[in-house]
């Protein structure tokens, strides 16, 4: 069954009945808690990724590689990620796998990577709140794509550590103003350490924006701030 | 030189404020308090509902409670107002000195009624003389006081209000029966029994409602002598539809009449009849014979009494009673009482069918003796939803004495669209002589309406 099933995905295409790739669905599914037999299937889907298939096929197996992929997937899924076709689901799969070999092959990919397809892998990396990205996304606040620098900048919000903060800060006393990502950056991060209880970091972002001189929305955002991280503390 | 110099000040204040959270470690709450006594000041209300939700949900205890309600007479109005309503939400007694102080100062009628509702959570019995004083005020602050005692806890309270009952004002005891009873205080009852026998007809309507509401089958007796003071026309109406409303909570329906009956012996015997349109009113098969003996009997002004009370019965299973007696009578007000009563029951909308209604208009068709009861019978026949009834009604159209009221009950029934909608052409063949006919513009106009498949609004009184 799983083997007509994996037949089945070669030819499988938009349009194609998704009930033949079933059995593959059900070996993902009886995988969970089974490492050998989630070894089998990631290596069953590797192994058809390395092959000819269509985009939809290949979309497919990523978003199954997403809920069994291990790193051993992870050379299988790396080469996709510059290519605009691919890279969002290659990504989508990426994000989600643990292993620290998989933020690597991100990380990996930021160097070869422009445009749109660079964008997405920064929001990945901040999405899996990958604590050795910020030294990268940091220099990459200095881009001269500004949708680059911005994207970073909501990354190192989203990894949301002491170091990402310091970094987001360094930024905005070099940017010569208040500029709407890096404040938006500070306050996710300033929630993130508020969330972990580290108060005395989050009050200390919290309390520099909440300063008269701010913007008035960004001081009602840093007030209320404030006021968890007081309630959290009494 | 703003923008070069506005990235160092954040920089030294990120560090100032690092270096005054890690002092304030010592005392967190007092941060909080001083945070929260900023927000409630600052006249931006979205920073001031920041601060003022914390008033309600943290920095719990005395102390803090104690410095947010200082800060109620550093406050604007809007301020106060707002504070007010989250320090009641709060909880904390302690803002009550506060509050009282507030409303001894203020002049400002919304602050005062803001103070005053706060005073239902944050106060207690001691208050009560003060909220009651507050009722006989108007406009915000009786609304709020009135709040106030629905919402004040404490064992004593609904037995407080019901000794106030007994020395208030009318005006004021109206407002006390009514927060009696949205407090459900039915220990309170008997205070609530005694206001249905007051000089004051509002104040016996209030007790009346009131008890309608909270009041027990033991009490039907009782209230009796309240029914008989009412006066009649709508007080004597809504005191009777009370009583019906308590009897109506006993299930059984022999019961009912039987309690019912016994209700009324306690009555002296001369004023006994004049509860008889309260016996229609709650209706049931046990009943219908001690009314109909009495519509039946020798006494002309007994008649009547019994006529009126089967003509309120609550359902059709009296009608064929206000036929016979319809029919039987020799005296033409009688007739015209009891045919009248038959067709208003025969078209009550109860638990029958349409088509039953209907049939009860056709017999009423054939025992009516005027036009005048033909009338009577086109103009009730709306109650039957029923395409039939429509047929019945569309010779009317042709005879310039009905035709008018003929109209009027056509649109009536077509206007239940899931009645007009599958006989469409015929109902707009009917339509079409109604606009022909009518010479009522509303009425062409919903007869044009529904032919084109709209609805009509009925104009709001």
């Amino acid at each position: 069954m799983l083997d007509t099933a994996f037949e089945a995905l070669k030819k499988f295409d938009w349009g194609s009945d998704l009930g033949a790739l079933a059995p593959i669905e059900d070996a993902v599914t009886a995988a969970h808690g089974k490492p050998e037999a989630r070894h089998e299937v990631e290596t069953r889907l590797v192994t058809a990724l390395q092959g000819e298939l269509s985009r939809d096929a290949r979309e497919y197996v990523c978003r199954k590689l997403a809920i069994v992929g291990t790193a051993a997937c992870v050379p299988g899924l790396a080469p996709l990620l510059v290519n605009p076709e691919s890279s969002h689901m290659s990504r989508f799969a990426l994000e989600q796998i643990p292993a620290p070999e998989a933020a690597q092959a991100l990380r990996d990919a930021l160097s070869r990577a422009s445009g749109t397809v660079k964008i997405g892998i920064i929001s990945s990396l901040g999405a899996r709140r990958d604590a050795a990205s910020v030294p990268p996304l940091g220099e990459l606040l200095q881009d001269g794509d500004a949708a680059i620098a911005r994207a970073a900048a909501l990354a190192l919000g989203a990894i949301g550590s002491a170091d990402s903060a310091a970094v987001l800060q360094r930024s905005l006393q070099a940017a010569g103003g208040s500029p709407a990502p890096i404040v938006d950056a500070l306050l996710h991060c300033a929630e993130t350490l508020m969330a972990a209880n580290k108060l005395t970091e989050a009050t200390a972002i919290y309390q520099a924006f909440a300063q008269d001189n701010q913007p008035r929305l960004v001081r009602l955002a840093a007030n209320r701030g404030l006021l968890a991280c007081a309630s959290k503390q009494a | 030189m703003l923008r070069q110099i506005l990235p160092s000040i954040l920089v030294l204040t990120l560090l100032a404020g690092l270096t005054q959270f890690v002092r304030a470690d010592d005392k967190p709450s007092d941060d909080l308090v001083k945070l929260i006594i900023k927000l409630i000041g600052d006249p931006d209300r979205e920073f001031r509902a920041a601060g003022l939700e914390k008033v309600r949900s943290s920095a719990k205890g005395a102390a803090a409670t104690h410095l947010f309600a200082a800060q109620l007479t550093k406050l604007d109005a809007a301020g106060q107002i707002a504070l007010l309503s989250a320090l009641a939400d709060r909880r904390d007694a302690t803002a009550r000195a506060a509050v009282l102080e507030l409303l001894g100062a203020s002049q400002d009628e919304q602050v005062r009624a803001s103070s005053i509702l706060a005073l239902g959570t944050l106060g207690g019995i001691a208050d009560l003389p003060l909220l009651v004083k507050s009722l006989s005020a108007s406009g915000p602050e009786q609304a709020a006081a009135r709040r106030s005692l629905v919402q004040m806890s404490g064992d004593t309270v609904n037995k407080s209000l019901a000794a106030e009952l007994k020395t208030a004002t009318p005006h004021v005891k109206n407002a006390l029966i009514d927060v009696l009873s949205t407090r459900r205080a039915t220990d309170e009852s008997p205070a609530l029994v005694a206001a249905t026998v007051d000089d004051a007809a509002q104040v016996r309507s209030a007790a009346m409602s009131a008890l309608g509401q909270i009041g027990s089958p033991d009490q039907i007796s009782a209230l009796l002598p309240g029914v008989l003071k009412a006066q009649k026309g709508g007080e004597r109406d809504h005191a009777e539809r009370s009583v019906a409303m308590i009897c109506s909570r006993i299930d059984n329906e022999d019961e009912r009449g039987t309690r019912l009956i016994e209700a009324l012996n306690t009555i002296p015997p001369a004023d006994r009849d004049e509860l008889l349109p309260l016996v229609g009113r709650v209706g049931g098969k046990k009943l219908i014979n001690f009314v109909g003996d009495i519509a039946s009997e020798q006494d002309p002004a007994r008649r009547k009494f019994g006529i009126d009370a089967l003509s309120k019965w609550p359902d059709a299973s009296v009608a064929d009673k206000l036929l016979e007696i319809a029919n039987k009578t020799a005296d033409p007000a009688e007739r015209n009482q009891a045919f009248q009563g038959y067709v208003k029951i025969a078209a009550t909308r109860d638990n029958r069918s349409d088509r039953q209604r209907l049939d009860r208009m056709k017999q009423a068709m054939k025992a009516a003796r005027s036009p005048e009861e033909q009338l009577l019978v086109i103009n009730r026949t709306r109650t039957a939803y029923d395409v039939e009834a429509v047929r019945f009604v569309q010779p009317y159209l042709e005879d310039p004495e009905f035709a008018q009221l003929a109209c009027e009950t056509i649109v009536e029934i077509a206007h239940h669209r899931e009645v007009r909608d599958p006989h469409k052409a015929e109902f707009d063949k009917i339509l079409d002589k109604v606009i022909a006919v009518s010479k009522d513009a509303v009425v062409v106009d919903r007869a044009q309406r529904y032919k084109r498949g709209e609805t009509w609004e009925r104009p709001k009184k």
